[in-house]
């Protein structure tokens, strides 16, 4: 990086940076302190209606409808993440290789990323389509039998879930690929001469030098992965029951369906919190592993 | 030799074989759209995938959308809506990158506007829906397109940032010290030497915050209601006053995804750096 020129801050440097830095402030400071106000009163129907203090808070320990969009969400996290991350670092893995064809095969692979989440959940009420669906099409070919993604409590989860996966996995490919790209290349030269077999190539000097990319990418989705909304809201719209209800789905209903605004601001807090936590935890253990990387 | 050579063919029939799977798995959606939306509907209870072989293909479907006045407006309403996005997005962007690539800024510092810029991606979209949709009430903006545009300005914006600053920074700082000897302002070696320079970076960022904003669907479902709806909105409206008709779904989806990954493709070698907020080099 060069050195920076203008030493001292000087009023045409306000002047390049002011702007973005006024709107950001419009635009999310404001929300964000209004929604801390919001979390202090019972709105009732849309209205503000009085001072409630941290009731709305209270209610985040007692609410079974809360706590089931949190397991939702959890188990949706956790799943999802972990298969994305063993997927798309196996997939970076295989189209590190030198091949031909390699770079359109990577443009083809990243496509997913940037298809609507809400076509792709839409798309997929008939994927999953149970009587004549193509999925229960080709496992009934393999001999097995139909499965009721949509109407079961416990199979509709597992097709959001597949839906996520899909979409998600080439994020960690292409993060993942950048990363390979980028050790160097003389470590395993050096090894090579030296005998090492493929897997301990890969067990002795790409997981320890790929680790902090891989906790960086761990860091990018499970950021992104709370934050889910459009799929579950698009292919089952929370649905059967409560199966599918993700947290931002179930806080979007508690602030525009019924209008119970003060309690919806108190959740959105919760789940900032918890993203907050998760990325500090996250973020200072990377920080520890580029500090002992350099 | 002959051992290690056989060895080879297995290995490369391996390798072969998970990259058909990994094909089939990512084209597979787009195409099962496809070929539903020029299947006459009779033809989409049978599993049948060549046209004109297994099936009479038609654009009736296509004809029949585009005929809906909702949809097209829905287009028209996504196209301002990411275009107008995008260009505010990079606008503001590029000015705040070039400031924290060139300038040094203390209380708060470079460190602190860069993370601050960044921290915007990491905001649940739920916990500000409520502040917006009163903000927008206000504002007379329910329902119109440029309240979508402004959000999507807004949590676009690391994007250019983060993307542009890295860019300058790679430019030689001599250029613009030599355009100020000869007597050029600090706008104008900005404006007529460092911006030229990034013009590439510059096309990428905007088409990664144009797919961005078409694809948004949170604020537009709760800030639209008629005339200012969107394609994801649309999209999510339909399937239950038209139940499943496979037909229909695939010429919409295909409508609302193909503009987005067609601009992605175009932007490939930037999408990295942009996804990564700068983490890693792509």
């Amino acid at each position: 990086m060069p050195e920076i020129v203008h030493k001292k801050q000087d009023r045409t440097g306000s002047f390049f940076l002011s702007p973005a830095a006024f709107w950001i402030l419009l635009f999310t400071i404001f929300p964000l302190l209004y929604a801390l106000y919001t979390s202090f009163y019972s709105f009732r129907f849309g209205q503000r209606n009085r001072f409630v203090g941290f009731t709305n808070y209270g209610r985040l320990f007692t609410d079974q409808n809360l706590h089931n969009a949190l397991r939702v969400t959890l188990i949706f996290v956790i799943v999802t993440v972990t298969v994305e991350m063993l997927l798309g670092f196996a997939l970076a893995l295989l189209l590190n290789q030198e091949m031909r064809g390699k770079n359109f095969l990577r443009a083809i692979t990243i496509l997913p990323l940037f298809a609507t989440p809400v076509a792709m959940g839409y798309l997929g009420i008939t994927l999953f389509y149970e009587v004549n669906g193509p999925i229960n099409t080709f496992i009934r070919f393999l001999g097995g039998e139909g499965i009721p993604w949509l109407s079961s409590p416990r199979w509709a989860p597992v097709a959001v879930m597949i839906v996520d996966i899909w979409q998600w996995t080439p994020f960690v490919f292409l993060v993942a690929l950048a990363g390979l790209q980028s050790l160097p290349q003389d470590l395993y030269e050096a090894a090579e001469v030296d005998g090492g077999s493929g897997w301990q190539l890969f067990r002795h000097i790409t997981l320890p030098l790929m680790a902090p990319t891989l906790w960086l990418i761990l860091l990018l989705r499970l950021v992104e992965a709370f934050k889910v909304f459009d799929i579950p809201a698009s292919l089952t719209l929370g649905g059967p029951g409560r199966a599918t209800e993700v947290y931002s789905l179930f806080t979007y209903r508690t602030a525009l369906r019924f209008f119970d605004h003060g309690y919806a601001a108190a959740q959105g807090f919760l789940l900032l919190v918890i993203v907050m936590t998760i990325v500090t935890i996250l973020f200072g253990r990377i920080r520890g592993l580029y500090e002992e990387g350099s | 030799m002959s051992h290690s050579r056989s060895w080879l063919t297995a290995r490369s029939v391996f390798i072969f074989g998970l990259i058909i799977i990994m094909l089939f798995w990512v084209l597979f959606p787009f195409y099962w759209a496809f070929v539903n939306s020029i299947k006459h509907p009779a033809d989409t209870f049978q599993s049948s995938w060549i046209p004109f072989l297994q099936f009479q293909p038609t654009l009736d479907h296509w004809r029949n959308e585009l005929a809906i006045r909702e949809t097209r407006q829905a287009l028209k309403n996504s196209t301002i809506i990411s275009l107008g996005a995008a260009t505010i997005s990079v606008t503001l962007g590029t000015l705040a990158a070039y400031a924290l690539a060139r300038f040094r800024f203390n209380k708060p510092d470079n460190g602190f506007y860069t993370t601050w810029f960044l921290s915007q991606r990491v905001l649940p979209p739920v916990v500000v829906v409520i502040p917006f949709f009163l903000l927008m009430r206000q504002l007379h903006l329910l329902d119109s397109v440029w309240s979508l545009v402004l959000l999507n300005a807004t949590f676009t914006l690391p994007f250019p940032v983060i993307i542009l600053s890295q860019m300058f920074r790679e430019l030689p700082i001599e250029l613009e010290e030599a355009a100020r000897v000869d007597g050029a302002s600090r706008w104008q070696a900005f404006w007529r030497v460092a911006l030229p320079l990034v013009v590439p970076g510059l096309v990428a960022t905007w088409i990664i915050c144009m797919a961005f904003s078409w694809n948004e669907f949170l604020f537009a479902l709760s800030l639209t209601s008629n005339k200012a709806i969107p394609m994801p909105v649309i999209i999510a409206g339909a399937e239950h006053t038209r139940g499943v008709q496979f037909w229909f779904v695939g010429v919409r989806v295909l409508l609302t995804m193909l503009p987005p990954t067609i601009l992605a493709l175009l932007a490939q070698r930037y999408i990295i750096r942009g996804l990564t907020l700068g983490a890693v080099k792509g």
